[in-house]
Order: structure tokens, then sequence, then C-alpha cells
């Protein structure tokens, strides 16, 4: 009895010694790496790594994937119970509540170092700042900005123009409306991740939620008109499925593959997808139709990646996030299925995307791309009150104004 | 000397010893139920930004005060309410019908019962984007079906109206829930001696009859425990409706987990957030205890 106690207490401190013993290995600097991919399935990012860790000895890079629907929660608890990765995958959307935590490091020392500074298209590098002179905190990597698909044999059975201007858009869309063909105009998407497709109308109406001076402006009598205008294409002129308000991309897309909408607004992720099923010769494209053709706007968001604040290695970190900018590995990326545009100069004007009618038409729309403002209240907006604010106004319980100056209020909020 | 020792041995083994045994579950209950209560209820005084931990602030009642005045949150209860009651009844319904039809006698009835488990066991994100797809708006099989029928004239976006959000899910989730009760009814019955029925039969009972007097007051332990049970899971569960339709469109699927979820995760309001969930646990607590009270008076009786 008293031995076989002893050896239990024997046992118990020999196991709490392990534990607390740091275990000795090699001295390798492990990076923690997080980021979203839109197909879990493809090898590229996984040969990515495998690739920077066998050129880097002492660096080894270790990356969790996690959806892009939980990705804003998850960073958000990680940073909050001080468990944050070393650097991370990120959208514009969140700059503004994470700079304003102190939660992101400023990456300009370093970038100053980076000799593929100069490679990036220059407009871009706003996209990581929060104001005109802030610091950097996020380098670009994908970028996309929102274009039209429409059908080309649709608009020709009918005799249209493509829809180069917002008249045309909406002239077509209501010809090509027939809901007892179940055929709809336009593929409002209502539902989960909307905002953009949104943002892309509303600049191209020549509204704004931010004028130059950063002063929040989303309940102009100007946005209240723009919004109204779309909120009109499902409520006054029905050009879109009655679906609509909860429609997200996989009902969006699906409608455009099966004929049911003549026009879909996205970004050339999709163009593989929607030629593959209709058909090069029936898919045409066209920038965002800007209501006034002479100040044509569309919408870009771009995903880079940040440094956390919290980071112990950041000069690894560094390392890796600048590797993956690189150009071999920016075009590897760009043509991946995940592939979205390339922030590089040198990757932009390969043949590969110069004579791709889709990477075309939407690196042309760079130029004059407008992002999400960098404020701290764009992260709540994209992840839930755009949502709910745009079902009710498409619903009719909420007018198009009352919805702007809650957007606005969001805006404002420190 | 030895008399002492003995003692502190005795001491050791009777008093402290049991207690040591205890300390491993006692650790695991701190750990996991009461510190997140603590927590919550800490977060529901507080003004908690996850992003800014250090700049969480006491605010007192203003949280709990906020709720009276919160008109969201009231269309969330009103869709709680009608969302619990409508999902539990309708789930117990066809749980007990279930259970009486494979209680019968017929060819194959092992393989029926193992089948019907599929809508218990399948995981919830499958069955939410399978609905998502049945329900499709544009090209939805159930709208194909009942256009072909001709119950419906033209396709029904379920999901994407106010009226019939909220029920669709519920559907969904009837659909899923049927087996736990007919499987949980039917060991019941199983359990019910043969020899009652016999005797109801010689007294010259019909099957209505049979039901009422000897099936359902034996099953009404189990019916209780159940729909219990179902009713706090029905209440926590926010999985289908998050998948299917976060709530929306608008707040017309908005039930108070959800709205809980979404102020914290989404709003980075953890106060807010925690204060929802704490009076969620407080109508649960009071409405199962007048339930049990109610259904006890009954059960007490047999």
């Amino acid at each position: 009895m008293k031995n076989s106690k002893f050896l239990i207490f024997f046992i118990l401190v020999l196991i709490l010694a392990l534990l607390i013993s740091p275990i000795q290995g090699q001295k390798k600097t492990v990076i923690k790496y997080w980021l979203w991919l839109d197909d879990p399935t493809d090898p590229m990012f996984p040969d990515l790594v495998k690739q920077f860790n066998s050129l880097n000895p002492d660096i080894q890079v270790e990356y969790e994937l996690i959806p892009l629907a939980q990705y804003y929660d998850k960073l958000v608890t990680a940073v909050g119970a001080g468990t944050a990765p070393d650097c991370a995958r990120f959208k514009d959307w969140w700059l503004g509540a994470f700079v304003d935590a102190g939660a992101l490091e400023p990456l300009d020392n370093y970038l100053n170092n980076w000799n593929g500074y100069k490679d990036v298209i220059t407009n871009l590098w706003t996209t990581g700042k929060i104001h005109a002179k802030s610091p950097i905190y996020m380098m670009p990597h994908q970028l996309i900005t929102f274009y039209l698909y429409y059908r080309k044999d649709w608009f020709k059975e009918k005799n249209l123009p493509p829809p180069t201007d917002l008249s045309k858009f909406l002239d077509a869309a209501k010809k090509l409306t027939d809901p007892s063909k179940n055929r709809y105009g336009f593929g409002l998407r209502g539902g989960a991740g909307g905002q953009d497709q949104w943002l892309a109308f509303m600049v191209a109406q020549g509204a704004r939620l931010v004028d130059r001076t950063g002063k929040v402006i989303a309940d102009s009598p100007e946005a209240i008109l723009a919004n109204q205008w779309y909120i009109d294409l499902f409520r006054v002129h029905k050009v879109a499925p009655p679906s609509a308000p909860t429609d997200a991309y996989a009902q969006v897309l699906g409608a455009f593959q099966a004929g049911i909408t003549a026009m879909m607004a996205h970004h050339v992720g999709s163009s593989v997808l929607v030629t593959q099923r209709l058909g090069e010769e029936n898919v045409g494209v066209v920038p965002m139709p800007p209501a006034d053709p002479r100040r044509p706007a569309t919408m870009m968001t771009m995903s880079g990646n940040v440094i956390l604040s919290g980071s112990k290695n950041k000069d690894a970190a560094f390392k890796f996030i600048s590797w993956l900018t690189e150009k071999d590995q920016m075009d590897k990326w760009c043509r991946s299925r995940q592939g979205q545009l390339p922030v590089l100069k040198s990757v932009a004007s390969m043949p590969y995307y110069m004579n791709n009618i889709f990477f075309k038409v939407s690196l042309d729309q760079a130029k004059y791309a407008i992002a999400w403002p960098p404020l701290p209240g764009v992260g709540y907006i994209s992840a839930q009150l755009w949502l709910s604010l745009m079902q009710r106004a498409l619903l009719g319980e909420i007018t198009s104004k009352e919805m702007m100056v809650e957007i606005a209020n969001a805006l404002r909020k420190k | 000397m030895h008399l002492e020792r003995s003692n502190l041995i005795y001491r050791w083994e009777k008093r402290v010893f049991p207690f040591l045994l205890l300390l491993p579950a006692f650790i695991l209950i701190i750990g996991v139920v009461a510190y997140p209560i603590v927590r919550a209820l800490w977060l529901s005084f507080h003004n908690y930004n996850p992003l800014k931990p250090h700049a969480s602030e006491y605010t007192g009642f203003e949280n709990y005060l906020k709720i009276l005045r919160d008109s969201v949150f009231s269309i969330a209860l009103r869709n709680s309410i009608f969302w619990i009651i409508g999902v539990v009844l309708f789930q117990f319904l066809g749980g007990l019908l279930g259970a009486l039809i494979l209680r019968q006698n017929f060819r194959g009835r092992s393989i029926v019962r193992g089948l019907s488990l599929i809508p218990w066991v399948t995981p919830s994100i499958l069955i939410a984007i399978m609905w998502i797809w049945m329900l499709d708006g544009n090209y939805g099989i159930i709208n194909d079906i009942l256009l072909k029928l001709g119950i419906i004239s033209k396709y029904i976006p379920w999901l994407a109206q106010k009226n019939t959000a909220l029920p669709s899910v519920m559907i969904a989730d009837i659909w899923r829930g049927i087996p736990f009760f007919a499987i949980m009814l039917l060991a019941a019955m199983e359990a019910i001696p043969e020899e009652l029925y016999e005797a109801a039969k010689i007294d010259g009972a019909g099957p209505f009859k049979i039901f009422t007097h000897i099936t359902w007051p034996l099953i009404l332990p189990t019916v209780i425990i159940t729909t219990m049970l179902r009713i706090i899971w029905t209440a926590n569960h926010m999985d289908l409706i998050l998948i299917m339709t976060d709530g929306g469109p608008g707040f017309s699927s908005l039930i108070i987990p959800l709205m809980s979820y979404h102020t914290a995760y989404k709003q980075l309001n953890f106060g807010y957030g925690a204060t929802i969930a704490i009076l969620q646990g407080l109508f649960l607590i009071i409405f199962i205890s007048l339930y049990l009270r109610l259904l006890r008076k009954r059960g007490s009786i047999y």
C-alpha cells in the first residue's frame, strides 16, 4: 500500500518535471502564418511554404488555413487572447479596427530595405495605409477590382449595345428580364459578401463614403440617391431574381451559369468558372459601367499580408511575407485557382495577363478603383451591418436614407 | 507515539484523501462551467473589445438597460419563442408518430429503424447546405415539386422572404430532430410490459384508449425529459440558422444566441453580447422550471 503510493507520487513528479523542462531542439525560428484560400484543396500554397522552408533552413513557416467566413472572428479573438500568429493574410476591410487597437506592426522600416518596393503598382501602397500620411501596415498581395460580365448572345439576340454605362445597363437589364421564363437582367447580391458589389455600384454613380479629406459623407444626398438606385433595381424595376436579398456568391454565380441572369458583377476570380460553363464566345466583360462615362470608378479590395505587433520574430515574418510578394511566387499564386490580380508591374505586364481579357479589364480598372475607407467601423460594416441593412432595405423595411445614416454612423464611430 | 501516527494516517485517508480524489473533477467543473459563467457576468458589466482588452471600462447596468430599449432584441426574443415552440412541438409530434410506426411489426423493420436515424447523425453543416439548395429560389427541388403539383404558381425564394425564412429553417431543423424523439420514445414504449396491453385488450379497450390510458402515461417521464433537453438544445443551437440565413433577410430569422454572436464577434461588443446571452440563460431557466413544475404534477399521478 505504502509502496504503491510512493510509486504514484514518483511518477507524478516525473511527469511534472518532463512538462516543465524545456524541450531542447534545433534552433529554428518558427513563424506562424494564418491565411484563407478560396479553394482550400489547392496545392499551390503548401508548395510555396515547402519551397520557402527549404530555401531558408533557419526559418520554419507553419501555416493554418481558416475559412474566410470565420477568419475575422478568429483573428480578433487570437489578438485579444495573445495567441495571434506572427503574420497573417489580411483584408483592407479590417485595417482600421486593427490599427486602432495597435495590433499591427508598421512595415516602413522593413520596406525601405526590400528591393521589390518599386515593382509594386504605385497606387496600391495606399491600400495598406489608414490615411495618406500613415505608415504602411499591409503589404499588398492580391487585388480584386469589380467589373461586369454580360451574356453576349442574349445582348445580340435583343440587339442591345454592351452595358458600358449605367443607363445602358438598366435598359438592358429591363429588356432581358422575363419572370415567366425565370430570366432576370442582373444578379444582385443582397446576401453574404454583397457589400463589395454594392460599393462598386455606389462609386460608379459618383457617390463616396468619405471625401478627400477623410470626412465621412456616406449620408450625403448623392450617396442616398445612389443607394436608392441600387435598391430600385430589385424593388421598382424588378430586374433581379426574387431571391436577391439572400443571394450570396454561390447563388449569384449559379444563376449566371444556369442562364437565369444576364449580367453579373464580380472579379477575375470567377472568369474560368463562368467561361467554362457558358463558352468564351457567350461571355462579355466590360469595366464597371459608370453613370458618367467621363468619370469611371469601381471598387477594389486588397488582400495583403501583415505582421502582428505581438510577434517575437518580426524579421523572419517579414522575410516570409516579402518573399511571397516577389515576382515568381506572385505569378504562381495568380495563375492558381486562387488567382486574383498581381500587384507587381513585372507580373502584370507578362503576356499571360495582358492577353487575357478578364485580367486586362481588371488591371486597367486598378488605376482608378476605390477601396473601402480604412476606418475602424468598416470591419463591422463588412462583417454584419451592411448585410442586415441592405436586406431590410430590399424588403422595404427601411429607406435608403435610414440605411446610409447607419452606415455613416458606423464609419464615424471611433 | 504509535497511536498519534495512526491517527494522522486515519485523518489523511478519511478526511483529505477523498477530497484529493475529487479535485480533478472539481477543477474541471470550475474551469469549464463556473469560470465561463463568472466571466460572462463580468463581461456584461463592462464594455469590452477583444482587440483592446486593456481599455475595457466598468459600465454598471448600462448593457442591461440598453437591452430594454433595443427593438432588435425584442424581435429576436419573439423569433426565439416561435422557433423553440414550433421546432420542439413538431419534432415531438413527428417523433411520436415515428415511434408508433416503428413499433409495429413489419418486414425490414430493423433496416427502417436504422435508416430513420440518418437525419439525426448527419452533420449540421451538411443539413444546412442540402436544405439551402433544396429551398433555392431559382432551381430548388422543393419549388419544382410544388410547381408540378400545382400548389404554387411560380418559384418562391423561401429563404429570401420575410415570412418564409424562419419557417423554412424550422422545417430543416424539425426534419433533423424527429429521429431523436422517435428513438427515445420507442425505447420507452418497448419497456412497457406486454401484459398491460393484453389486459386492456381483454377489457375491450380500442387502440385510442390503449394509447391514452397505457402508452401515454407510461412514456410521460421520457416525454418530459426529452422535450426538456430538446427545448434547451433548440434554444441554444443556432448552427442551421447561422449557415442558412445568418438571421436574415433583415432580422426575420434572428434568434437570441445568434444576436449575441453577431454583437460579440462582428460588432466586437463582447459586453453587450454577454448580456444578451445571460438574459437568454435566465429566460431558459425560468421557462424550464415552469415547464417541469407543470408536467411533474401531471406525471406524478401514475
